[in-house]
């Protein structure tokens, strides 16, 4: 497929967004927060960014790959996608010996994890040029991933974590202030946003882009060796000194002098609220609904918002809580990192202040603001000051009674949940129908399954795939479990996490050691998950030059003798060819890599052809599959061996049916599982595909009119 | 203070239904008219079909001078206005506590099933009815819209017509034109979506929504000749039997239809409950799906017309329609003679999927005939092999639900439930009927001794055979 055509597939088009990042002084943008700091990065004057796409910064990285001749180029950037979070932590590298201001993004906590090791070997060398990582903190509400909190790396390597309150001027500011603040102290710097706040639209007033270094000084740099930026003893002694004694230090001074945290003193009074700054906004909404304030960020009650929650300045907390009898930290997350340190700043100040927090708003998950607010009001209501306790708790109690009386009305079943699932005629899911099959044969068998869209295979109808250890990491995590069951490791992983991850830690090992392991590779050409970023096996890179290297060539390369291509919709073969794999035993590592494109990318492109073509009145073929109700008896065996999205259930008009039968819906794209599972799974014959010419030539229209009319004789209509 | 209180919209949708593009059209017309706002989303790896949440903020002044501090998740009794493309979402923002006597919601009506809803063996669906009362319940307002009617273009995702609804309802202040002028600064499918949107503003201003329309069961009038027949039987019974026999008189003749009204002499003077139940089930089991009567379903005269329908090409098009279907032991045996079918199926495995991978092509002469040729067997079907089996184990459940009548009534409604046990096709019924055969054995001995311990294993099985009936084969799921 050429490289154009897989341009067509991208599940968005940036190019308008790409536009917003050339406003100049003066002008106003206006989008959402994560285009927001992309142009706040081009405003701080960045040489060079790279990431690894992951919801919620994917964004990021998807508008500067699609701004290769506007923005890159002209402004001298340097842009890659990186190899994975690691790439990119060791990206920032560039800005240890030389002044050039580079930024990263990628999804945390496990973007974080991923990245450590160069994490803390860039923290411990310290940098010159500001570098920024833009992380997306994916947790609470809609997260796809182990909820942890991206401070506790942040305390442990010494980096500076911004937490801004979502405004946009103030996000912007923050970012650029990130690049400030990373070269005052010399070390990198953690800007966290949370999902919510990634897509969140606002405004602000533009600065003019600043080109790279190099474009600037229109000089090339000259190399620099600096034996104490190595980390090897004795640097390593010093730069852990460094950290603690001059670039902590360094990092307050200008938080503090800078004013990055901000003071709103309300009415005053002997209480007051400590907050991370992306928290702000459900804490004032919380206070106006409990009457202490008003939607234009009026406070009654004075408040600290930590724009920059890493590292406190102690300072700043004790002169805060100079006139206060007791102070509630909000903070997201687990361990309350913040609260702790508000503690130990109190007793080493020896001042006297009831410290609230996890003990009056949940420990664990996400600060909605029905959480915030109730644990304000907790707070609040507790208060010596009479007023605003009886306000508090009538406020408080009003809502809750009202939410309470519209609840009594919720039906008496449980809600069934909606997680996600493989889409409309996904190529990943029929390997798990041929999984069903076997298994149904053979018997259960352990599946260690990787991070991808392949994941949803935990899920109903298929519920396999045993354990998840992280991306790329399936086949490193089945070797030591075959030997205990009667079968080879079996992994799974999609192409994202064989180049990710995969290809080192999994393959390459069991090759070497001679793992009795079959490794099934879904081949389906993109980072579907977070929306159908390019991979080295795609074809064209992320900025659309033609390159591809082949899966298969990289494991023929390290030796693997055993590999076979299945058709991702033949289930049949899939099914022999996963079975011949489980037996031949002894044979070290095989490979069934079943592949065919990501049907979100297939379909759009296909969409996007189709209309043209029909809007020029050219013949275009529709396929669907369908179901013949009178036929189907309602056992739904085909939901529970297919899953898919467009197959569903239709209320029965005859009333001797025993519920709904099974239904293809419309969007139906025509991928034959049903057929397959029809066949393999020999379950009903009610299922039939449709295919029909629209536009059709004269010629195909006379000859299709004369079948109909042997057909008819027949008694067909 | 002195400010007034935002105005909160929280909009849930399923991947691709068109709301990440209904939110910007949202926040789009409230920008056009100088109103503050703010719009978030969380559409995560949810965005692949699963549940997805928008959440906009606005300030109702426009041009105002003071920024107002937006929140980026509603408060429970938050939501001015809550936007469902689909009703169980709507549902679980009651749930959540969000919808309250302050909350006017917008709810499309056709229910999109959850994979939990889809995987149970019959009914798992949950009824919009019961969604729609607790909302009205709940909320201060409920407008129930069935996109499907609304959108002037059927199979659009209907989002231009719920945003015409939201202009319609005026819980917000912007003007039609603001929301109009949304749809075209987007710029994303203009002209289609200008229209949707006056189908739906159109549908909201209506003084009185008409009550979405439910699918209503259809039922055959009596054959004729069967009038006196049917008018013998209890008032309750009449309609349900009326359709049995005209599905029966289409599945094979008049004797058979005749055959149907004796079995169900001796329930005449059953509760109503049970008379239903046994009509409904023997009326289903006695027109068992075997390869006759699929290939005079394939063959029946319309099928065609209504295929073309769903891929939406004319009546002249080119169309070709391929089955599948995978005729095994079973189906050759069941075509047979009795004496050779038993034979054949000695010792046949419920587990076996093997057989005869066929596509065949509806729309060729060949495989039309073919078709015609099986569903023309209909005379011969009372000699073969099916026939006689699938007879006698209706002769063996309906004798068990006369005993348990008898011995023990309370298991007679159950009892007849059993028969749920003999739908599907392959290794599903095949494992129905080994587990009915069991059941049934020495079954007045079981009646008589323990009616207790059996009701207990009887709800077990139909249970099973609801809600996991894939279990014996080893499956996981």
């Amino acid at each position: 497929m050429s490289a154009a055509l897989k341009a067509l597939t991208r599940e968005r088009s940036f190019a308008r967004e790409a536009e917003k990042l050339l406003l100049g002084e003066g002008d106003e943008f206006h989008g959402e927060a994560i285009l927001a700091v992309t142009k706040a990065l081009l405003q701080a004057g960045v040489s060079y960014v790279g990431g690894y796409p992951g919801a919620p910064v994917s964004h990021l990285m998807d508008v500067l790959a699609d701004a290769r001749d506007t923005v890159l180029e002209p402004y001298g950037i340097h842009f890659e996608q990186s190899a994975s979070e690691a790439g990119a932590a060791a990206m920032l590298g560039a800005s240890i010996n030389y002044p050039l201001r580079g930024a990263v993004t990628w999804k945390s906590i496990v973007g974080t994890n991923v990245a450590s090791d160069a994490l803390s070997n860039l923290a411990s060398a310290g940098v010159k040029g500001g570098a920024v990582v833009v992380i997306g903190d994916d947790y609470g509400e809609g997260a796809s991933v182990i909820q942890e909190r991206t401070h506790a790396t942040a305390l442990k390597s010494s980096l500076p974590l911004i937490d801004p309150r979502y405004d946009m001027p103030t996000i912007v500011d923050m970012t650029e202030h990130a690049f400030e603040l990373s070269e005052t102290c010399n070390l990198p710097v953690l800007l966290s946003l949370r999902i919510r706040a990634c897509h969140m639209t606002g405004s602000f007033i533009c600065k003019e882009n600043r080109p790279a270094l190099r474009k600037r000084q229109n000089t090339a740099l000259s190399p620099d060796f600096d034996y104490t930026r190595i980390v090897l003893p004795p640097s390593t002694y010093a730069q852990e000194k460094a950290k603690v004694e001059e670039r902590l230090p360094a990092a307050r001074r200008y938080i503090q002098s800078n004013q990055l945290n901000e003071v709103f003193k309300g009415q005053g009074g002997r209480h007051g609220i400590i907050m991370q700054g992306g928290t702000y906004g459900v804490v004032m909404r919380s206070l106006s609904r409990l009457g202490h304030g008003d939607v234009f960020g009026n406070s009654d009650i004075p408040l600290l918002v930590l724009n920059v929650v890493h590292p406190l300045v102690p300072e700043e907390i004790t002169s805060f809580l100079e006139d206060k009898d007791s102070v509630l930290v909000v903070e997201e997350g687990h361990p309350a990192f913040i609260e702790d340190q508000i503690r130990s700043i109190i007793h080493q100040a020896d001042m006297s202040c009831t410290v609230y927090g996890k003990n009056v708003i949940p420990t664990t998950g996400e600060y909605v603001t029905p959480v915030v607010r109730a644990g304000i009001a907790t707070y609040l209501s507790a208060l010596a000051d009479t007023v605003i306790a009886k306000k508090t708790k009538e406020r408080n109690s009003a809502i809750e009674k009202r939410v309470s009386v519209a609840r009594d009305n919720k039906p008496g079943q449980p809600l069934p949940p909606r997680p996600p699932s493989f889409c409309t005629g996904c190529p990943e899911r029929p390997i798990f129908s041929a999984f069903k099959l076997i298994m149904a044969d053979r018997g259960p068998l352990h599946i260690s399954m990787d991070i991808g869209c392949s994941t949803f295979a935990t899920l109903p109808p298929f519920n396999m795939g045993n354990t998840v250890l992280g991306y790329g990491l399936s086949l490193a995590s089945s070797g030591a479990i075959a030997g205990s069951l009667d079968q080879p490791a079996i992994a799974v992983m999609g192409d994202g996490a064989f180049w990710h991850n995969g290809l080192a830690t999994g393959a390459i090992n069991a090759q070497w050691q001679g793992m009795d392991a079959v490794l099934i590779i879904l081949d389906n050409g993109y980072a579907s998950a977070t929306g159908q970023q390019h991979l080295p096996s795609t074809g064209a890179t992320p900025i659309g030059e033609p390159v591809q290297i082949s899966i298969e060539k990289a494991l023929r390369g390290i030796g693997v003798q055993w590999i076979r291509h299945v058709d991702s919709y033949d289930i049949k073969g899939t099914r022999a060819a996963v079975e011949e794999a489980l037996d031949v035993r002894g044979k070290g590592l095989r490979v069934i890599m079943s592949g065919n494109e990501c049907m979100l990318a297939k379909k759009r492109r296909g969409n996007a052809i189709k209309a043209v073509a029909l809007a020029e009145g050219e013949s275009v073929r529709n396929a669907r599959y369908g179901v013949d109700a009178e036929i189907c008896t309602g056992d739904h065996s085909c939901m529970r061996m297919n899953g898919c999205p467009s197959l569903t259930l239709k209320p029965a008009t005859d009333p001797l049916k025993d519920g709904p039968t099974a239904h293809v819906d419309n969007n139906c794209a025509a991928c034959n599982l049903c057929g397959e599972n029809a066949h393999a799974a020999q379950l009903c014959p009610s299922f039939y595909k449709a295919r029909g010419v629209v536009n059709a030539s004269a010629l195909q229209r006379w000859r299709a009119s004369l079948n109909m009319r042997m057909l008819k004789m027949m008694g067909a209509s | 203070m002195s400010s007034k209180d935002p105005l909160c919209v929280q909009i849930a949708a399923l991947g691709g239904q068109g709301g990440g593009v209904l939110a910007e059209w949202l926040a789009e017309a409230a920008r056009h008219a100088g109103y503050p706002g703010q719009m978030t989303s969380i559409p995560g790896v949810a965005q692949r079909t699963g549940a997805t949440t928008y959440y906009f903020e606005m300030y109702p002044q426009a041009h105002c001078s003071e920024k107002p501090v937006f929140c980026l998740s509603p408060d429970a009794d938050g939501l001015d206005l809550m936007i469902a493309m689909e009703p169980l979402e709507a549902t679980r923002a009651l749930e959540n506590g969000l919808i309250t006597k302050r909350t006017t919601v917008l709810s499309a009506t056709s229910r999109i099933y959850s994979m939990v809803e889809k995987s149970v063996a019959g009914d798992g669906a949950i009824g919009s009815d019961i969604l729609f009362e607790a909302l009205e319940g709940a909320a201060k307002n409920v407008a129930l819209l069935d996109l499907d009617t609304i959108s002037a273009k059927a199979g659009g995702p209907g989002n231009a017509a719920m945003f015409g609804a939201i202009a319609g309802s005026q819980i917000l202040p912007m003007t039609e034109q603001d929301y109009q002028a949304a749809i075209r600064i987007k710029g994303v499918a203009v002209e289609a979506s200008l229209e949707d949107f006056a189908a739906g503003y159109k549908r909201a201003r209506a003084p009185k929504p008409v009550e979405p329309a439910s699918t209503s069961l259809h039922f055959d009038k009596v054959p004729a000749g069967f009038e006196n027949e049917i008018a013998a039987l209890p008032e309750m019974m009449r309609e349900l039997a009326a359709h049995a026999c005209a599905n029966l008189l289409d599945y094979q003749n008049e004797a058979y239809v005749r055959l149907f009204l004796s079995r169900l002499k001796p329930f005449a003077d059953a509760a109503g409950d049970l008379i239903i139940e046994v009509v409904r089930r023997l009326g289903s089991w006695m027109a068992y799906e075997d390869v006759i009567r699929v290939a005079q379903l394939k063959t029946r005269p319309g099928r065609l017309a209504r295929i073309r329908g769903e891929i939406g090409i004319d009546q002249e098009a080119p169309l070709q329609v391929t089955e599948f279907l995978k005729p095994g032991r079973e189906e050759f045996a069941s075509l047979m003679p009795f004496a050779i079918g038993e034979r054949m199926m000695k010792k046949h495995s419920s587990r076996s999927t093997f057989g005869m991978a066929l596509r065949l092509p509806t729309t060729t002469v060949f495989g039309f005939g073919v078709l015609k040729v099986l569903a023309g067997l209909r005379w011969w079907r009372p000699r073969t092999y099916r026939y006689q089996y699938e007879q006698k184990a209706i002769e063996c459940w309906l004798g068990a639900v006369e005993e348990a009548m008898k011995i023990a009534p309370e298991l007679s409604f159950a009892t007849t439930e059993l028969a749920v046990l003999a739908r599907g096709y392959g290794g599903v019924r095949a494992r129905g009927m080994e587990k009915l055969d069991e059941l049934f054995t020495n079954w007045s001995d079981k009646l008589a001794n323990d009616p207790v311990a059996l009701k207990i294993e009887v709800e077990k099985i139909l249970n099973q055979a609801r809600h996991d009936p894939d279990r014996e084969c080893g499956k996981q799921g």
